[in-house]
This record gives C-alpha cells, sequence and structure tokens, in this order.
C-alpha cells in the first residue's frame, strides 16, 4: 500500500518496527498472562453481570474483572478514579507498553474504538428515561466521547501527541495499526502510538443479540456447527518506530509490521459480501504493500467471529489465496472485543511469533463443509513462523489485514516475556 | 506535501449548496432556531436544524432507513464532487478513499434504540435501527453510493476532528496510489445532545451566539454535514496542517492554540476562521489571536450557523476557502464592537488576502489548526 511515498520529492519506504506492546484482555493482564492463556488454550468467557441478559439470547461475554483493573489503576503515575473503565483499560495497557519503553514518546497515536464510553451515555439516558438522579451526569458525559480514554491514558503518563481515534466497527483496531504502519513507513512519522479498545456496553451486546450474531452456546469459529459470536472487552497497544531509529537507539524490536490491507465491499452494512472479495481484497492489498506472497504467510489469525456469514466469506477468501496456511481464530477464548479486537490479535501474533506457537481456535469440533481450512484447533501448537497476518472486518463492509514479521536478531527473541 | 481542494459541498441550517449558503452569510443571514422537546423531561431548547428543503429532490435506496446524519453526509459528498467536475468509476473508486469526521455520531438511532431496550426490554430492540448506530454508518453509505471499494476511514473526536482527518488525507494522500481523498464531516441535532451540552453549562437557552463575548452565555447547537474533495492540484491548498493536540483543562486551551498559531502563521497570515462558539473556545482563541497574530481579520460563522461539532472544521475550512477564492468574508453576527480583535462587522472585501489559517479548539479537549492558500 506505501510503496512509493515520497517526501520532499524523495521516496521513503522506512521500516516498521514494533518497539513495545501492552494488553488487558479477557485472557489476561499483560503479556505474560496473555501468553499463558494462549498456551494453556484457556476459555475466557464467561456469565454477563454487568448488566440483566434475562431477554437476550446471549448470556456470556468475554470480561475484565473490574477489581483487577481498579487495583491496577494506582500502579498509574496520576492515578484517577472517576474514569471510565475503557481509560483504566487504556491506562493498564499502556503502562505496560511504557514499561518495556519508558523513553518511547509517539509523534501521534492512532486508536480504534467502536464505542467509546457508551455505558455512561446508557447511565445518563436511563437516569433521564426513569427520572433518576442525575448527580453524576456530568461525570458521564465527561468520560463518553470516543477520545476521551485515549487522552486519559495519554495524560496519566505524561504523553501530549495529538490523537486520530477511528471508528471503523469492528476493523477500527487493525485500521488503526494499519494507518500507523503507514504513517511510519511513509516517513513522515518516527514514532506512532497504536491500538484499539472498547468496552462491553449494554445497548451494543443487545444490538447484537437483536441481530442474532450473539450466540446462547459456546464461540466456535469455522466449526460446521457455530451459531455466532460472544462479545468481549480490552485494550492493547503497539509501539511502532522507524527500524533504524529503533536498533539505533538500541531499542529491542519485538517484530517488524510489514504490510497492510484496506478495503470497502459495499455489500450490506452488517453482512460481508459472500463470495469473500472484501476479505480477499484486503489480504491481498495487505500482501502487495509487504511485497511478498501469499506462500510467505505462516499463520492466519482470522477475524473469524464464527457468524454463519463471515466465517464462510472470509474462510472462502483465505482458501482462495492461501494453500494450507494454519488458521485460528482467538475470539473463542477471550470473545469479540469489537474495536479492541484487531489491536489484541496483533499482539496474539507478535506472540505467536516471539514464542514459536500456534494460536488455538477453541471449541472447534468439525470443518464447515464449504470451508478447505487448516484450523489450530483447541490446542496451541509449537511451530516455525516468521510471517503472521491478522484480519479485521466490520459492519459497513470495512476489511483490514496487516501482516507481521518475526524479529531475526537473536537479542530481540522473546522481548518483554521471555525474561 | 499539500492538498488541493478540488470541489466542497455543504448543507446547513441556512440550506445548501456552496453558493446558496454563502451568498446567504454574506447576506448577514441568521439559522432559524428550532424548539427541541423530548418525552423524559420538560426541558426545551433552541438548536439551528437543517431545513427540509435542504435535502429536497435528494433520495438514495442505499439510505432509505439511514438516519438524516448519513443523509447530510451524502448530499454533501456528492455535491462535492460534482463541484469537482469528477465521477468516479470502478477504477478511479479505487483510488480514492474516504474520511469521515463525526463526533455524536447517529444519536437519533441510538437513543431510540436504546430507549426500546428500556420501555419494552432487550427482546424488542431493533435489528434494523442498530447497524445505524454505529459510528461508522454514514461512510459505509456514502462508500456505497460513490462505489468506493479501497480506504474509508471514520474519525471521531470533537469540534477539532475535521481537522484531524483533513491532516489524515494528507497522510493518505503522500501514497501515489490514491488520486482523491473526500473528507466529510457531520453531525446531527438531539434533544439529548442540548440536554448533555447544558449539563457542562455549554449551551445557552436561545440565540443569538455572541462570539468573543466576556460572559460566555454559550452556544446554539447546528447541525449538516462539509465535504472537500482533494485532490494533488488546484487553487486553493492546504499549505500545512498542524495536528495539534489536546488540553486537559479549558484554561490551558488557549496555550496550545498559541503554539499552532505561531506553527502556522510564520508567513503572512491574512485572515483566520475561528471556532468561536460563545463558549470558553472563544476566550481561549482571543487570548491566543491577541498574543500571536493581533492584526489579523478574524471571522467565525458558528453564529449564523450553529455549532455543529463533527462538521464544525470542515465548515471552516470551507469558509476560508470562499473567502480566498471569493475574496470577501461575510459580517461576524451578534459580536460586540468592544471586543479587541479584528472582525468584520459587515460583509468586508479582502482583494489581497492569500493565506488563511483555520483554528480548531474543541469541546471535548481537543485543538488543531490548518493553513490554506491560494494560489
Amino acid at each position: 500500500m506505501a510503496q512509493s511515498n515520497r517526501v520532499n520529492g524523495k521516496k521513503v519506504t522506512a521500516r516498521v518496527a514494533v518497539v513495545a506492546a501492552g494488553v488487558v484482555s479477557p485472557l489476561g493482564f499483560g503479556l505474560t498472562e496473555t501468553l499463558d492463556s494462549l498456551r494453556n488454550s484457556r476459555d475466557c468467557v464467561s456469565p454477563v453481570r454487568r448488566f440483566s441478559v434475562e431477554q437476550c439470547r446471549c448470556k456470556t461475554a468475554g470480561q475484565i474483572s473490574d477489581e483487577r483493573l481498579l487495583a491496577a489503576r494506582n500502579d498509574a503515575p496520576r492515578p484517577r478514579r472517576r474514569l471510565h473503565r475503557a481509560s483504566h483499560m487504556m491506562i493498564q495497557a499502556l503502562n505496560e507498553l511504557l514499561t518495556q519503553q519508558p523513553q518511547f514518546k509517539p509523534e501521534l497515536t492512532v486508536i480504534g474504538t467502536t464505542s467509546g464510553g457508551m455505558s455512561y451515555g446508557e447511565d445518563y439516558y436511563r437516569s433521564l428515561h426513569q427520572a433518576g438522579k442525575l448527580r453524576h451526569a456530568p461525570t458521564w458525559i465527561a468520560n463518553y466521547p470516543a477520545q476521551k480514554p485515549v487522552i486519559d491514558a495519554q495524560e496519566a503518563f505524561g504523553i501530549s501527541s495529538p490523537g486520530q481515534v477511528i471508528a471503523n466497527a469492528c476493523a477500527s483496531g487493525t485500521n488503526a495499526i494499519g494507518h500507523a504502519f503507514e504513517c511510519v513507513r511513509s516517513g513522515r512519522y518516527k514514532r506512532v502510538l497504536a491500538g484499539g479498545y472498547d468496552a462491553l456496553s449494554e445497548m451494543v451486546f443487545v444490538g447484537f443479540d437483536s441481530l442474532q450474531a450473539s450466540t446462547p452456546d459456546k464461540c466456535r469459529p469455522f466449526d460446521r456447527n457455530r451459531t455466532g459470536m460472544v462479545l468481549g472487552e480490552g485494550a492493547a497497544l503497539l509501539a511502532l518506530e522507524n527500524l533504524d531509529l529503533a536498533q539505533q537507539r538500541g531499542a529491542p524490536v519485538l517484530a517488524e509490521i510489514i504490510g497492510y490491507g484496506i478495503s470497502t465491499d459495499n455489500y450490506h452494512i452488517t453482512q460481508p459480501d459472500p463470495s469473500g472479495i472484501g476479505a480477499q481484497q484486503a489480504m491481498e492489498r495487505a500482501l502487495h504493500s509487504a511485497e511478498i506472497s501469499a506462500r510467505d504467510v505462516d499463520y492466519i489469525n482470522a477475524h473469524g467471529t464464527a457468524t454463519v456469514f463471515n466465517d464462510t466469506a472470509e474462510g472462502k477468501a483465505i482458501s482462495s489465496l492461501f494453500n494450507g496456511v494454519p488458521v485460528s481464530s482467538t475470539k473463542g477464548m477471550m470473545g469479540h472485543s469489537l474495536g479492541a479486537a484487531g489491536a489484541i490479535e496483533a499482539i496474539v501474533c507478535l506472540l505467536a511469533l516471539q514464542h514459536q506457537l500456534l494460536p488455538p481456535n477453541i471449541n472447534f469440533a468439525i470443518l464447515d463443509d464449504n470451508l478447505d481450512l487448516n484450523i489450530v484447533a483447541n490446542e496451541a501448537r509449537p511451530a516455525v513462523l516468521h510471517t503472521a497476518l491478522s484480519n479485521s472486518f466490520g459492519f459497513g463492509g470495512t476489511n483490514a489485514s496487516i501482516l507481521m514479521r518475526r524479529s531475526h536478531r537473536r537479542q530481540d527473541y522473546g522481548g518483554p516475556v521471555e525474561a | 506535501m499539500s492538498l488541493a481542494i478540488a470541489g466542497m459541498g455543504w448543507v446547513t441550517p441556512l440550506g445548501s449548496g456552496i453558493d446558496s449558503v454563502w451568498k446567504r452569510l454574506l447576506q448577514g443571514h441568521e439559522a432559524s432556531a428550532t424548539t427541541v422537546s423530548e418525552s423524559v423531561s420538560d426541558r426545551r431548547y433552541t438548536t439551528f436544524r437543517v431545513p427540509e428543503s435542504a435535502l429536497t429532490g435528494f433520495a438514495h435506496s442505499r439510505l432509505r432507513r439511514a438516519s438524516v446524519i448519513s443523509r447530510f453526509a451524502a448530499a454533501a459528498g456528492l455535491e462535492a464532487l460534482h463541484n469537482a467536475g469528477v465521477k468516479l468509476d470502478s477504477q478511479s473508486a479505487e483510488r480514492t478513499a474516504l474520511i469521515f469526521a463525526i463526533s455524536n455520531g447517529g444519536v437519533i438511532y441510538t437513543k431510540r434504540f436504546y430507549r426500546d431496550i428500556l420501555e419494552a426490554g432487550a427482546q424488542s430492540a431493533s435489528p434494523l435501527l442498530f447497524p445505524e448506530t454505529v459510528f461508522n454508518a454514514s461512510a459505509s453509505h456514502l462508500a456505497a453510493i460513490l462505489g468506493i471499494t479501497g480506504a474509508s476511514y471514520t474519525l471521531v473526536g470533537d469540534g477539532a476532528v475535521g481537522i484531524a482527518a483533513i491532516r489524515m488525507a494528507e497522510d493518505m494522500m503522500a501514497n501515489e496510489r490514491l488520486d482523491y481523498c473526500v473528507v466529510v464531516g457531520t453531525e446531527e441535532v438531539d434533544w439529548l445532545l442540548c440536554d448533555a451540552y447544558r449539563l457542562w453549562r455549554l449551551l445557552r437557552p436561545a440565540p443569538p451566539i455572541e462570539p468573543f463575548s466576556n460572559q460566555r452565555s454559550g452556544m446554539i447547537l447546528g447541525e449538516g454535514a462539509g465535504a472537500i474533495l482533494f485532490a494533488r492540484e488546484g487553487a486553493i491548498t492546504v499549505e500545512r496542517t498542524h495536528a495539534g493536540g489536546f488540553f486537559t483543562k479549558r484554561a490551558q486551551a488557549a496555550k496550545i492554540l498559541k503554539t499552532i498559531l505561531r506553527d502556522l502563521g510564520h508567513s503572512e497570515i491574512d485572515l483566520v476562521i475561528s471556532s468561536a462558539n460563545g463558549t470558553f473556545v472563544d476566550q481561549a482563541e482571543h487570548a491566543a489571536l491577541e498574543e500571536i497574530l493581533p492584526d489579523v481579520l478574524v471571522y467565525t460563522g458558528k453564529p449564523a450557523l450553529g455549532e455543529s461539532v463533527g462538521a464544525a472544521a470542515l465548515w471552516q475550512v470551507i469558509l476560508a476557502a470562499q473567502a480566498l477564492q471569493q475574496r470577501e468574508l461575510p459580517p461576524v453576527l451578534h459580536a460586540d464592537s468592544a471586543v479587541s480583535l479584528r472582525l468584520p462587522h459587515a460583509r468586508t472585501e479582502i482583494p489581497q488576502a492569500r493565506q488563511a489559517i483555520v483554528l480548531g479548539c474543541g469541546l471535548n479537549q481537543q485543538a488543531a489548526g490548518l493553513r490554506l492558500a491560494i494560489r
């Protein structure tokens, strides 16, 4: 995608390193816990307790413990108490990232989300509707905007870079990383902070339930008997830096981002083109951007929501481009965290590359008869991985894919988690 | 690199169409106030709504169930392409990116969807409404109408988000793969937004918006859309964007605005299109302008059009481009003559004007700016 950028008339294609990362998800707090959950194929989906799901078909989600989240807020140099959960997630993820690279000062921050502080919007409207007390309304409103958790996290650590908040539905996190990658690759920026966040909210939960996209069963991506998705939540951040500059200052290169593809399929606002053309174009463009062929890809972290429509279209697209490459969707383990999903899954790919393992596609029994995929069924497996692809697709026909490559410098192996 | 404006589209409370809205602004018109109410409260608010006549004759099957925010955006986007004389085919659509700037999004449908849940339970939630509550719904409708199959992004933020979107366009157009970038800012008004801004003490009960007044008596919300088709060549160029940053306290806004003005104001600036809207923004901009560019002409369109949040910065850029092209500025409405800035209190010719700064200071902590020039 960014093959021939020019800055001041000069062609620039910088290599883009991931020099630090942080994550909070149902799989755990931080890279170490996340890796442990992946290795142990942990099912981190649990009954929803934040709001009533009595009238919903789906009763479960991947959730983050409030107790841990609130306990962790004191880790921030400037802890604040009245923030939205999403802000605490972002602060936690940024804290982990900056622990690895305290001197990382981004020139730009690009973050994906779908719903910002939606649950505070719900609190506000519910109080109005039920003639309840509005004492907390100013706090709810102040913390509702989608950019607020980004600002809160930056403020907590004294980072003042301007931000772009991308809301491209479920592709937001991958779009954010992809756009950040292009910003560094083009030479216009040296360092960009990228990622995504989303916190579970009643309205969004009921919305997916109303579409019958979510399941009362387990989430079984690509399985013949799949019945839909479960939602999740979390935040994940990656520190992207011009690779040459990162190496000059001795920063570890956890992985490289080498390609990004984006497409819009315009088929339907909630359904992908059944032919898989949108997904296919995103993956093709990522390969073209990275100047590699499909044969060079060793692992695909699929969008794999376990809805009939997504998995059929994505499965077709994958098998049309790739021949037997291992595929898994990790959403069965942690749910679909919407705007955070692409960022969390980028970290799953990062860990897979660093630790040479194939993350598992849990709750899997039999492959959909119409698909021809090499699913990493139920258990994580050791594998030699050099290049991983991560897909994210969203409402509005928006599709995004990023390609990551293992760092081949011995001193960078393992990064922060393989102590 | 610089971006050039190839075409613009405008849907506002003063009607739609670049020429028509500009003419009304020059004549000193102000949008008609409309009262909005809600069953959950006795409170009523005054707003500047887009008149129905503004979208007369505009229809598309894709927009059948869409909220007004998507209609505004589509109408503005199509006008921008039409005014540029650009018709997208499958090849050119692939070389065209779409970037949306939004603040509150489809709040009317979002509220309705959630109200249904509260009143009748989750089982009554509408699967038709839910997709329209998603921030990128408007972008997906316009992408489908235009046949755009490549990059489409929706950025969320406050009144400065439109400038962030243009900066993103600049970043993306650095890539030779793209020929055009359509940037659209859009917003719809709803009682719920008015109530929220009232709680923040940013809203006034009725017009007029009094820009740069010491009273800080508040703003009136407006709605609509602004769209700009960016290309690489054209008479009006975005010479430089400034990503600005965020302020954590309102009192800090002036500091970041000064930095923006200082960085953008190296060359001779003839006018600044301000985001003054009757709130704390005015004091911050006043302080920054008085210190950095004390002699420059300052215009704000918000007393006439209202504060349109996500659409606001696109409207400001359209105003700046029109001023440079038409070589005149409309009058700033309801400004006290005692305000120490150089405001055009009447329609003012600016025959020598070559460069303008657009200053975006949002209500939710973001600030940014850009500099336009005419060749």
